[in-house]
């Protein structure tokens, strides 16, 4: 027929301008959705830490196997005996993107806010006495009460303490200006954020190099993880994040890309209410422990073995924080035993209310799974799925449900996990749990902490803190001749090398 | 009256309608799925709904007639069930709002005072873009059946609505209508038996795409992230949450997508054999 | 008629200030909060309050209506929540692929559907009449997700015809971003033909059973001639009704397509808006899109004045 003709005689022609497009050394990356803020200090999502750790910078960072170095600091803090002063020499040369040089009067400003605006600053602000500058490049944080776990806090990329220049510091920044290795010179809201390199970027000395290898990253919102895998395997991105484990053969197979298994990634989690609702109970908790099926939860959600494990423990096997306390709890199976518990419970039939989306299929896939094990003990089971902005508002009143599901990559330091602490929305306020927390923030010994984290893996289990289910893998694609990214639930893209 | 039971005169409507062989097929297709939707869950009802995580996206076979989905529950099952909910909503959106939108239609065409505020009051709604009327009512009311067919309802009354009334125009400054009325008939009976008879074939050609469109855009709401509560199977989340399987699992959308196409395909040839046959002009050719 | 086009406009305002409020209230029923949202999965629900109250979203709800209405009247339509800026400006731009989408697929649903839609109805009953209205709305009887969704697995990721989705980088010129458009406007136009075709059909059968057309047929008008000059020109008026209509399903319809081609158009902007709860958005795009309908009912109703000369006003 002439039109089709016409039409692909058309889009052929513009085959031709459609291919070349791409400059020399532009990497192009499909993430899941629009990071709504530059700012990663105001934000926990981990597409805004993708996307931000390119431009702007912390005092340190984690390396490839976890462990804490400088970025912007000049060394590993000097810490005092006590735990109480830490002394952070910074490096001097360091320019932010507006022209400007940090010093430490930037430095303590930003941390200033962070303490003031970021829901990790926050959590550990109480415990801190001051942020002082004590010298050009110096900067003292004097805490009330040691807190082991601060550094690693400083490190993260998400809810980040990131240096700003001082005289953009306010409670709301719209203008983001950094010290990173690229810089943002275009931001289309759902179309693309475009980073150039930024010329004057000094390598720091801890961390890896950032290269600043490609000329051009371009972060592309790409909301469906379906497109997200068309675009790769069509070679219009070089790196997608979030790939449903169901394209891994296709990846596999493909000529153009190829799968990133990131193993293990992370854990889902069953958040329990111990605020009002019948999980306040014990017994009823521990009768949910008892019946959930998760080798069959884990598999409706990861479809093959490859992709999930069946595991108890907050950290995998590898990790410094394994430990196999407590585990025996975990994947029990027994909707007997479970009804034995809801008997002592005096369970009166009252639903259990599971929140939870389609924003990660997995989560509803896992929830559908768990319905009917726990239908299985004489449960009654609601499953509430409601868009993603929906269980946002909904999971922070404690009213409206029982359980809600969601996941988190292993964090390199536990006191990471928000739902360990009484403070956060799940409430979980045992008073055992939070001495053996105190002991486990206060110390600073790495061996004695391991043996503290063991007894809270415990408690989390007896007690039925929350519900770990299992260990993930999650699966990202990069284009065939990429290179220069390590795998990470944070990919970054500095050294990032196509070869076309 | 007499020229209404002209008009449902049976031989000649039988006649029109059984005349073209695909609305006679398409007829039996549809009578078809509604009693498979409704009469086989019914007679059997335990191989439906039960959930065998291990046997997960096993194909269409001896074990499971057409496959298994992401839950090991079987297809046919499923299919079944869900095609109960979604030719609930298509035919509770076709007749909830033709049944308005004729009303609101024939007033606003035939009564000049009333004309101007109805027609505001249908361009304002008619100014939502209707898919996404759809997903804020549904956000708002929350995903039941009932609260789908009331979103698409409001959607789809003010399109009727226009239509009638546009048709409505038109047919009352038609000769033999002015010569009604300037014999004395009431304004009730004119828009009855005259304009309510010429403007019939029109909306019930309408009614079949609402129904039509009804089924599709429940689909359109599942895609975007909104739609009737997963506890409620329906066609198009079916074929929505097999979309992630399009590789490892094909027959989990094909079966479904195949389910909606036929259905709605059907219907519109039903409802354009219905269109000739109630056509009094072309009844009067044959 | 300057009576009427007077009459018309003022309609459009009061319309305009309808949609406004509907829009308003439709907004604040929302369950969903836009501040918990921003902050992540690890804010808690204190600093979620506060970052309400300091978006003035606790603010009594006639306060908020009032401050809304007071600004849309002067043209602001607010700031995003999300993005830190002007609705209007991002409005414009994410207005282009919109427009382009549903003008090509308009063309393209219209330079398919009409002339078969003409020829069905003259040939009614026949095997072409039947096959090409059988085949089009099969077409349109697939859900347009899955349509896209298999044209761009097939067109673009395997034959690389298209682009796979997007409307290309930073460096995109007119050509290549329409070239973005290609594919989508195919699946729109694809869903949107089976309407214009049936209606045209339609309303072609009605007229060529009209008296005024057998008289000029009996008078050995050609046939050509009967059906361009008598029968089209009078089954104007529903093919005008449903262009309109089709022109508004096309903008909304643009909504599944644009997510599933990732378009950065209005539709994607809207529906990422209500999955965000940025209420000015939200409003804004409604309020946008609701006065593009106001003015093309508007064009439809003047044309059937031109076209239909029995429609007194």
């Amino acid at each position: 027929m002439s039109v089709r003709k016409s039409v692909f005689a058309l889009s052929s022609a513009l085959m031709l301008s459609v291919s070349p497009v791409l400059a020399a050394g532009t990497v192009n990356v499909a993430i899941i959705g629009e990071p709504d803020t530059f700012d990663p200090m105001v934000s926990t999502k981990d597409v805004v830490s993708i996307v931000t750790q390119h431009f702007v910078e912390t005092l340190y960072t984690f390396d490839e196997s976890w462990a804490v170095v400088p970025l912007l600091a000049a060394d590993m803090p000097e810490i005092s005996d006590d735990g109480l002063t830490y002394k952070i020499p910074l490096r001097e040369g360091v320019t932010f993107h507006d022209g400007s040089s940090m010093d430490s009067a930037d430095a303590v400003a930003s941390l200033q806010r962070w303490l003031e605006v970021s829901s990790r600053g926050k959590s550990v602000a109480d415990k801190v006495a001051g942020v002082e500058a004590s010298g050009p490049y110096e900067v003292t944080i004097t805490m009330k009460e040691p807190y082991s776990p601060l550094l690693s806090l400083l490190s993260f990329s998400n809810s980040a303490a990131v240096v700003y220049p001082e005289e953009i510091i306010a409670p709301e920044i719209d203008t983001v200006v950094g010290t990173g290795p690229y810089k943002i010179e275009a931001h289309e809201p759902d179309r693309y954020t475009q980073l150039v390199r930024f010329d004057g970027y000094t390598q720091p000395t801890g961390a890896t190099e950032r290269n600043q290898v490609p000329d051009e990253i371009r972060l592309v919102p790409v909301p469906d993880g379906n497109t997200r895998a068309e675009g790769l395997l069509s070679g219009q991105y070089d790196y997608a994040d979030g790939l449903s484990t169901e394209t891994y053969d296709r990846l596999a197979a493909s000529d153009v890309a190829e799968p990133v298994l990131l193993e293990p990634f992370g854990w889902p989690v069953f958040a329990v209410n111990h605020k009002k609702g019948i999980m306040t109970d014990l017994n009823i908790r521990k009768a949910v422990q008892a019946a959930l099926p998760f080798d069959d939860m884990l598999f409706a959600g990861f479809g093959n073995d490859k992709f999930f494990k069946t595991d108890g423990a907050l950290y995998p096997e590898g990790w410094t924080w394994h430990s196999d306390e407590g585990v025996e709890l975990y994947n029990q199976n027994d909707p007997e035993k479970a009804a034995e518990y809801l008997k002592a419970a005096d369970y009166d039939g009252s639903p259990l209310r599971i929140l939870t989306s389609h924003q990660y299929e997995f989560h509803y896939q896992m929830a559908e799974v768990a319905k009917a094990g726990l239908e299985a003990a004489g449960l009654k089971v609601e499953l509430d799925v409601v868009d993603w902005a929906t269980l946002a508002q909904n999971r922070n009143n404690p009213d409206l449900w029982d359980i809600y599901i969601t996941h988190s990559p292993f964090l390199p330091e536990p006191a990471l996990i928000s739902s360990l602490f009484s403070s956060a929305r799940e409430g979980w306020d045992n008073p055992e749990k939070n001495k053996i927390l105190d002991r486990f923030t206060s110390e600073s010994d790495p061996e004695k902490r391991k043996a503290i984290f063991g007894e809270l893996q415990k408690i989390v289990l007896e007690d039925v803190g929350f519900i770990k289910v299992g260990d993930f893998n999650a699966l990202q694609g990069k284009a065939k001749g990429l290179t220069g990214v390590s795998p990470s639930p944070w990919p970054a893209f500095w050294n990032a090398q196509v070869s076309k | 009256m007499a020229s209404v039971s002209q008009l449902h005169q049976p031989p000649s409507f039988r006649v029109v309608l059984m005349a073209r062989r695909s609305t006679v097929v398409a007829l039996v297709c549809f009578v078809l799925i509604v009693l498979a939707c409704f009469l086989l869950p019914a007679l059997d009802l335990t191989a439906i709904g039960g959930m065998s995580v291990r046997n997960r996206l096993t194909p269409p076979g001896a074990d499971y007639f057409l496959g298994a989905d992401a839950f090991g529950r079987d297809v046919l099952g499923r299919l079944l069930i869900a095609g109960q909910t979604s030719l609930q909503i298509g035919l509770g959106v076709a007749i909830l709002s033709s049944s308005a939108g004729i009303v609101i239609g024939l007033i606003a065409g035939f009564f000049r005072r009333l004309d101007t505020p109805l027609s505001r009051l249908i361009d304002a709604m008619m100014a939502f873009p209707d898919i996404l009327l759809a997903l804020a009512l549904v956000a708002i009311f929350g995903g039941t059946v009932g609260n789908v067919i009331l979103a698409l309802s409001i959607v789809y009354t003010p399109r009727v609505a226009r239509i009638v009334r546009a048709s409505t125009l038109v047919v009352r400054e038609l000769p033999y209508v002015e010569a009604a009325r300037a014999l004395g008939s009431s304004t009730l009976t004119i828009m009855v038996t005259h304009v309510l008879r010429n403007i019939l074939s029109p909306i019930l050609v309408q009614a079949t795409f609402i129904f039509a469109y009804a089924m599709l855009a429940e689909a359109g709401l599942t895609f975007l992230g909104v739609g009737v509560d997963p506890s409620t199977p329906t066609w198009g989340a079916m074929v929505n949450e097999g979309r992630q399987y399009i590789d490892t699992a094909f027959f989990l959308i094909l079966f479904p997508g195949i389910a909606i196409a036929l259905s709605v395909l059907s219907l519109q040839l039903v409802g354009d054999g219905l269109r000739d046959a109630l056509d009094p002009k072309l009844n009067k050719e044959t | 008629m300057a009576n009427y086009l007077l009459r018309r406009v003022v309609g459009m305002f009061v319309v305009i200030i309808l949609v406004l409020t509907i829009t308003f209230v439709l907004v604040r029923l929302a369950p969903g909060d836009p501040a918990a949202l921003m902050l992540g999965p690890d804010a808690t629900p204190q600093e979620a309050a506060d970052l309400r109250t300091r978006l003035g979203l606790d603010d009594p709800i006639i306060v908020q209506y009032a401050k809304f209405v007071g600004n849309a009247l002067k043209g602001d339509l607010g700031e995003s929540l999300f993005f830190n800026r002007p609705v209007t400006s991002i409005l414009a731009d994410r207005a282009e692929p919109t427009i382009f989408l549903a003008l090509m697929s308009l063309f393209f649903a219209l330079f398919i559907a009409t002339p078969i839609g003409i020829y069905a109805a003259y040939k009614r009953g026949s095997l072409l009449d039947q096959s090409s209205v059988t085949s089009a709305m099969l077409a349109a009887s697939i859900p347009s997700f899955l349509t896209g969704l298999v044209f761009q697995r097939v067109l673009a990721t395997n034959f690389g015809w298209f682009p796979t989705a997007g409307y290309g980088g930073p460096d995109a010129d007119l050509w290549v971003r329409l070239g973005h458009l290609i594919l989508p406007s195919i699946t729109l136009g694809i869903t949107n033909s089976a309407l214009i075709l049936r209606f045209t059909r339609a309303s072609m059968l009605d007229i060529l059973g009209e008296d005024y057309v057998r008289t000029a047929r009996a008078k050995g008008m050609p046939e050509a001639r009967v059906i361009l000059r008598h029968a089209l020109k009078n089954a104007g008026i529903p093919i005008i009704t449903v262009v309109g209509l089709t022109f508004a399903l096309l903008v909304s319809g643009a909504v599944v397509t644009e997510r599933v081609f990732n378009l950065p158009g209005m539709g994607n902007l809207v529906v990422n808006a209500v999955l965000r709860r940025d209420y000015p958005v939200i409003q804004g795009t409604l309020i946008v899109v609701a006065s593009i309908y106001v003015l093309i009912n508007l064009a439809t109703d003047l044309l059937y004045f031109f076209i239909d000369k029995r429609v007194k006003y």
